[in-house]
């Protein structure tokens, strides 16, 4: 059985671990949490692993990950002035720090993962037959510069999502939960070090040259803020309590939320280097259908894992609970929901979990997982077979080990 | 394509020799933005080696005169400017009929502005509405008025007649679009309540909302330029993205001297207000026009009013009423930001100096540094400062080929100098 939690973090390894892109986010984070400490025991605390060996395999692959872009980005005082006016966050509860520590800790973020599988489709459509622009010896590692660009990007996009995720609603804070100062100022910090990455991302498309590819990201932005405000509005418990999603609604917008943009990436990455209208179908739906079997992947986790002692946490849009509340009916869930509440009406997540444990929601989930990885691995067998095929592969494959 | 007069027009303008008050920094802004637009609109102000601008050193002669003129102008409300400005700028190429007002002449380009900005933003439900909310046809819609006379001056100068091109009616909705989703982050950052009279949406609907609602405007926006299919005009207007973001950071810090601070501010003002105008009104020009002397003017027009428009409403939050321009007065001061009149004011009142460093956040500060600036000659100064620049804007957009557009901009700078909201 594949942990995802504990395992993924070790997708930044060895010479990925080296990338500019790696330094920045790494040196902002200890900025940020004030000290590379915890970042450094982070990678001591490996283990042989199934998912640990594919990606480190796959980062071989594509050489040198990035470009310097980021660099560029870690080197502007704007980064600097943030990391400084968010020391002052250290020991208040605004949800920016965790984030910035969650590109190191935190399983779901997946750091990187995302500017991987960009390269790795890249590498594996090969170089182009169509456009003259384009020269095999710009090619580094088999992938042109303009895609390494655009996983950059994508990486970049992603990231200040996290970021903006993470702001607060002021008028939700009460003082209990400290000082409504603290709040604002983070507020603050969160809105601009995000704007400054989408900004950075935005100057950095335009520079690909290529209008498509413009408007083909623009798109996955604003397919990602309607995923996550739908995610704000489901993950709200009262609206879970009463009405809830269905799984058909749940995929459409685990999809705009989790997969648009590395769907869409991956299309980009093909319209780059001028592959067919083909290449492109198949790149989006490998990225699609990765991303949410990734997704299902990490909502299992919680019912999955024997978690003894531990205090069970998961969400009540998470995808085995969806399956659950629809295989049951309204009826019963609400009847559940009520049983499940505590004295102090708040929810007793261990009962929930045995109750959907109880029933056909686990395994139906799991099943949808192996769904969309297989769709993952038809999609990619068009390409030529390949080194960065077979990673692709093996990616596709470690997703619906659960 | 631009005849030959307009060239010599140029040469004759460039020899015009300024010998105002404000000189040495003067000298400074425009010189350095120029350079800076020769690389595609990438500002190097830190790097600009020639500012020597000391406010003490100007000789107090030429500066009493500069703020008699100023006064009396403040005073009578003129509706002219400068007198230098219209002997030095319009001599040679003054038509003859008065000059249209510029809401009326851009009127019939931006009849469905907003119906069609609201199309843009495709999305379903409650975000919908977020993202509407703003673009409800009572907005000045400034930016996109200056964009479609800009346009249209300019086809007329490239003898290019008839309508406007679909990517130029395309930029002007752009321009607001950026605008706006840079008003709903400021506004969370700022933590204000009231924008235009109304409820700001993070007053509404919550924080986490309003910034995915300006992420997503700035999403579409980013759509609707891709969609002109101009990899250019992508770059020039991504451009803008970034200034606005740079400009919002700068105003985090405070710089030590006097020297620093007043480039930094006009700097700032560059990115977060002129940016978007000029570089707009350059985008115009380059699918019209393949001459980059002329994308040249296009630029330092809109960035020249864009600072004075700025400037403009720096004065405004000292010196309007606080339901003239619905929101707060010394709105500024309260988010410890100095701005031109507490600049200039500093001078006169060197206390200043420790308020604009704590960034008036001591009991008190907010009122006093108020007073200081009313005693001081803080908001003529500045009001000084935005007709120069309003001159630079009108000694550029006359090198153009005549035309009522044309003139109308020129009469849109006055305006915006006069404007008391």
């Amino acid at each position: 059985m594949l942990l995802t939690t504990t395992l993924l973090p070790r997708v930044i390894t060895c010479n990925w671990a080296q990338t500019p892109f790696f330094t920045f986010i790494s040196s902002f984070i200890s900025l940020f949490t004030g000290g590379g400490q915890r970042t450094l025991s982070l990678f001591s605390s490996s283990g042989p692993s199934n998912w640990n060996k594919v990606v480190s395999d796959a980062e071989k692959i594509v050489g040198y990950p990035t470009s310097f872009m980021s660099l560029r980005c870690l080197l502007s005082d704007e980064l600097s002035n943030v990391a400084m006016h968010v020391r002052k966050l250290v020991g208040t509860q605004h949800p920016l720090l965790n984030t910035a520590r969650g590109f190191v800790y935190d399983s779901k973020n997946n750091l990187q993962m995302r500017g991987l599988i960009v390269l790795l489709l890249s590498k594996a459509a090969g170089p182009s037959h169509a456009s003259s622009d384009l020269l095999p010896q710009d090619m580094v590692s088999g992938i042109y510069p303009s895609q390494r660009n655009l996983a950059e990007i994508t990486e970049l996009i992603h990231t200040a999502f996290l970021v903006h995720r993470g702001i607060v609603n002021l008028k939700e804070w009460t003082v209990s939960d400290g000082p409504l100062k603290d709040m604002q100022f983070g507020n603050k910090m969160a809105v601009l070090s995000g704007d400054f990455l989408l900004a950075n991302a935005c100057t950095g498309l335009a520079q690909l040259d290529n209008t498509k590819v413009v408007e083909l990201i623009s798109s996955a932005i604003g397919d990602v803020v309607q995923g996550l405000y739908y995610e704000n509005h489901n993950n709200n418990e009262e609206y879970s309590l009463t009405s809830g999603i269905d799984v058909a609604t749940w995929e459409e917008q685990a999809f705009l939320s989790h997969g648009a943009l590395l769907a869409k990436s991956c299309q980009a990455a093909m319209e780059l280097a001028k592959h067919d209208k083909e290449s492109q179908r198949l790149a989006y739906k490998y990225g699609k259908h990765l991303s949410l079997g990734h997704k299902l992947n990490s909502d299992l986790q919680p019912f999955v894992k024997s978690s003894v002692g531990e205090p069970a946490s998961f969400c009540l849009s998470a995808a085995p609970v969806v399956f659950h509340r629809q295989i049951v009916g309204t009826e019963r869930w609400l009847q559940l929901l009520q049983q499940a509440k505590t004295q102090r009406n708040q929810l007793d997540y261990s009962k929930l979990l045995a109750a959907v444990k109880s029933e056909k929601g686990v395994s139906s989930a799991v099943d949808l997982c192996c769904y969309h990885g297989n769709k993952a691995l038809e999609a990619i067998q068009a390409f030529p077979s390949s080194e960065a095929r077979s990673a692709l592969e093996n990616i596709a494959s470690a997703i619906t080990k659960i | 394509m631009a005849g030959p007069w307009w060239r010599q027009c140029r040469r004759w303008s460039t020899n015009v020799t300024s010998t105002g008050l404000f000189e040495t920094l003067w000298q400074y802004s425009v010189r350095s933005v120029s350079v800076s637009a020769s690389s595609l609109g990438r500002t190097s102000w830190s790097s600009w080696p020639g500012n020597e601008w000391r406010p003490s050193a100007l000789p107090t002669q030429k500066k009493l005169h500069t703020v008699n003129l100023t006064s009396s102008i403040t005073r009578h409300r003129s509706r002219l400017l400068d007198p230098t400005l219209q002997s030095c700028c319009c001599r040679t190429i003054h038509s003859d009929a008065k000059p249209k007002d510029p809401f009326t002449l851009a009127q019939k380009d931006l009849k469905s502005l907003y119906d069609d900005i609201r199309k843009e933003l495709f999305v379903s439900k409650e975000l919908k509405h977020l993202c509407d909310y703003y673009f409800d046809g009572k907005g000045k819609a400034i930016r996109p008025m200056i964009v479609v006379l800009m346009a249209r001056a300019l086809n007329i100068h490239s003898n290019r007649s008839g309508d406007l091109l679909p990517g130029q009616r395309a930029i002007a909705m752009i321009s607001e679009m950026i605008h706006t989703a840079s008003l709903v982050h400021d506004d969370v950052i700022d933590g204000s309540d009231k924008r235009r009279g109304k409820r700001t949406i993070n007053e509404i609907w919550g924080e986490r909302k309003a910034i995915l609602a300006g992420d997503f405007i700035l999403s579409a926006a980013s759509m609707a330029l891709a969609r002109i299919g101009n990899i250019t005009v992508v770059k020039v207007l991504s451009q803008v993205i970034e200034d606005l973001v740079r400009g919002e950071f700068m105003q985090l810090g405070s710089k030590e001297t006097e020297n620093e601070r007043f480039k930094h501010y006009l700097e700032k003002t560059f990115k977060k207000t002129a940016s978007l105008i000029a570089n707009s009104c350059k985008a115009v020009s380059i699918l019209v026009n393949s001459d980059p002397e002329v994308h040249e003017i296009a630029f330092q027009y809109g960035k020249n009013v864009g600072i004075a428009f700025q400037l403009v409403d720096d004065v405004l939050d000292f010196t309007s009423g606080a339901s003239q321009l619905g929101k707060p007065c010394a709105a500024d001061l309260k988010l410890g930001l100095a701005t031109g009149p507490v600049l200039f004011a500093c001078q006169q009142f060197p206390e200043l100096h420790a308020m604009i460093m704590r960034r008036f956040t001591s009991k008190g500060d907010v009122d006093q540094a108020w007073q200081y600036v009313l005693q001081s000659d803080g908001v003529q100064q500045t009001t000084y400062l935005a007709q120069r620049y309003c001159q630079e804007a009108i000694r550029q957009i006359s090198m153009l080929r005549p035309s009522a557009e044309r003139d109308a901009l020129i009469r849109l700078t006055e305006m915006v100098l006069t404007r008391d909201k």
